[in-house]
């Protein structure tokens, strides 16, 4: 097994009275596809955001490749790159000119067109952010995220919104960052996003982790304990229906 | 230093993209000196001439000759003062009168004239010549014409247009770094622009110091580009440095873009921000003599407005403009500005908040 580039121990995160993330424990290898799975106000945000140094941390401890996260937030955010669930970039710059900023903040330089190419946006190279389709965006705001070359990558909810294809779509260029070398973690609440895309899923529920394991894994041990379907196995599903009368999926090939 | 660099091009950029932005600082204010600048809020003004020298009984007679002239004021006094008050506008001619005043010749007049008001000036000097002739006449059968000697003196026209464009240029100042600062700034915020940033390398102050570079560089073009249009269009007398004005318009400058931080540390949302800046800069639009003098204000608002930052540049602007003042003269409008700057950027940095 690769080493491990993120350990996550006993993490807490408090407002108020709630506790949103409740002693999380999991570790992250290189070269993994890393979902974490959970319903809404599950505190998968809140856990990736204490990971990037965005929010403090209550209690519990992050190592990101050999770093505690809390005692060396410049050198962390050196070696992440992020995607926010909700967050813009600035107005009236097209892609290329943001990126080249964004490069400028890492103090690196950057090959917008390449970049661009990595999620394919390249023909949208002069558009503004605003210009975009909603799947385009997130695919932008992934492009943002690669910019100083990461060793991880962080993705919130990445393909919330987007229709079938333009998911699709965003895992091909999330596998192809993978190929890369590169560390991703992502968040979702689609199933089957969890179940092809990534290696391992850890599934969150209000604040606490309940099962970490590959989805296979997962899968299986839940049909060994007996586990019957309530309705009646169905060869397609409507997602597959979709697929087929849209034209199929991944535009990249 | 180079990300402060490339920060502050990328902003300049947005800024210049920005239509909104432009009409807001370069235009709105160019669009306020055209209105009122072709609007003449002036009638006929009565020929002031200032008599300085002799005061013996010939001058007397003079300043009495002239002073029955219908549309002359004739006022007396040293030359020194006269002087000053030519340059201020307040005369049009200063005729200056020898140690001893002989209507019938030999000596020489010096007259000196306001370059500003060449019609009063022409008129003016048409009538001195007719009741200095007049007085010659009096005394001498062949009589010969007393030398004059003109000499044109740079002066404040004290026509609305100079009064306005400075005050216009401050109040464009003012306008930018409030409203500017504080609605940008809590647009990225809210937008979650700044969050993103903030997971980078990049240190708020980076972001900060591009911000106010970007804003200052907006200020010295406002400041160019509103001189330029008065010299072209209004015949704007320029007699300052245009380095000092640069200097009190960076000073208010840093006092506004304070405020317009400020404003965006207390204002929750962008709706909050327009009556909260509205708040603090109408009084001062309306009060600190933008656009007519604060003379004319009861005496314990007139008091009040002393105080206002606006006042203090508006007063600093207009008299390095109209009077050619350099900045050790306005020891108090920089002095003013500068106790507003510290205090409104300790009260900015108090209620900073990235997030
Ligand atoms: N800044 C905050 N202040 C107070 N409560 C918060 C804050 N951020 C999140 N919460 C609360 O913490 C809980 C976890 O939120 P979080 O955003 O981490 O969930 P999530 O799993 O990302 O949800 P979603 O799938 O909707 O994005 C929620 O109940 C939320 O209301
Ligand atoms: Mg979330």
């Amino acid at each position: 097994m690769p080493p491990v580039i993120l350990a996550v121990n006993n993490l807490c995160k408090r407002y108020g009275e709630l506790v949103a993330v409740d002693r999380v424990s999991f570790s992250v290898h290189r070269q993994e596809i890393f979902g974490i799975l959970g319903p809404n106000g599950a505190g998968k945000t809140s856990t990736l955001e204490m990971i990037e140094t965005l929010r403090p941390i209550d209690t519990g401890m992050v190592m990101l490749d050999g770093l505690d996260v809390q005692k060396h937030p410049r050198q962390v955010q050196q070696r992440i790159g992020v995607q926010l669930q909700a967050a813009s970039f600035f107005e009236k710059l097209n892609l290329t000119e943001l990126l080249l900023l964004f490069g400028e903040l890492y103090g690196r330089p950057v090959d917008p067109l390449k970049l661009l190419g990595e999620v394919d946006l390249q023909d949208r190279a002069k558009a503004q952010v605003d210009q975009l389709s909603g799947g385009q965006q997130q695919r932008f705001s992934v492009a943002a995220a690669l910019v100083n070359d990461p060793l991880l990558v962080f993705l919130d909810e990445p393909t919330t919104g987007l229709d079938p294809q333009a998911r699709r779509h965003l895992w091909g260029v999330i596998r192809r960052i993978r190929s890369e070398g590169k560390t991703v973690v992502l968040t979702t609440h689609y199933m089957e996003e969890a179940e092809e895309l990534c290696d391992r899923v850890a599934i969150m529920d209000r604040g606490r982790i309940v099962a970490d394991a590959p989805p296979q894994k997962l899968i299986g041990d839940l049909l060994a304990s007996g586990f019957k379907q309530a309705r009646v196995e169905r060869l397609a599903s409507l997602e597959d229906v979709f697929l087929h009368l849209t034209g199929h999926a991944l535009q990249e090939d | 230093m180079r990300l402060r660099w490339k920060l502050t091009v990328a902003s300049l950029k947005m800024f210049t993209r920005q239509k909104e932005a432009i009409i807001w600082t370069m235009l709105l204010p160019l669009f306020m000196v055209f209105l009122f600048g072709f609007v003449s809020f002036e009638g006929l003004e009565p020929i002031r001439i200032g008599v300085a020298g002799a005061k013996d009984e010939q001058a007397g007679r003079l300043v009495g000759r002239l002073g029955e002239v219908r549309t002359v004021q004739v006022t007396r006094g040293e030359e020194s003062s006269e002087l000053a008050q030519l340059k201020a506008g307040k005369r049009h001619l200063v005729l200056v009168l020898p140690e001893e005043f002989d209507p019938a010749g030999g000596s020489e007049l010096r007259v000196l004239v306001n370059d500003g008001k060449p019609e009063e000036t022409q008129l003016g000097l048409v009538i001195l010549r007719k009741v200095l002739d007049d007085a010659t006449f009096e005394m001498h059968s062949a009589p010969e014409r007393i030398p004059m000697t003109i000499q044109s003196v740079a002066s404040r026209r004290s026509s609305y247009i100079d009064f306005l464009l400075p005050g216009v240029l401050s109040l464009a100042i003012m306008q930018s770094g409030i409203f500017g600062v504080a609605f940008g700034f809590v647009s990225l915020r809210k937008r979650g622009v700044l969050r993103r940033l903030s997971v980078t390398p990049m240190r708020p102050q980076d972001f900060i110091a591009a911000q106010v570079t970007m804003r200052l560089m907006v200020l010295l073009a406002q400041i160019v580009l509103l001189v330029g249009v008065g010299i072209v269009f209004f015949d704007l007398q320029f007699m300052g440095r245009l380095l000092d004005l640069f200097a009190m318009g960076l000073l208010g400058g840093a006092v506004f873009l304070a405020i317009g931080f400020f404003l965006a540390g207390i204002a929750k949302t962008e709706d909050q921000v327009v009556p909260l800046a509205n708040v603090v800069s109408l009084p001062m639009m309306l009060l600190s003599g933008v656009f007519f003098s604060r003379s004319n204000l009861p005496e314990p608002v007139r008091l009040v407005t002393e105080f206002f930052p606006l006042t203090y540049l508006a007063d600093g602007m207009r008299s390095i403009v109209l009077e050619g003042s350099t900045l050790p003269t306005l020891w108090l409008q920089l002095a003013g500005l500068g106790l507003w700057s510290i205090v409104s950027i300790w009260l900015a940095v108090k209620v900073f908040r990235w997030e």
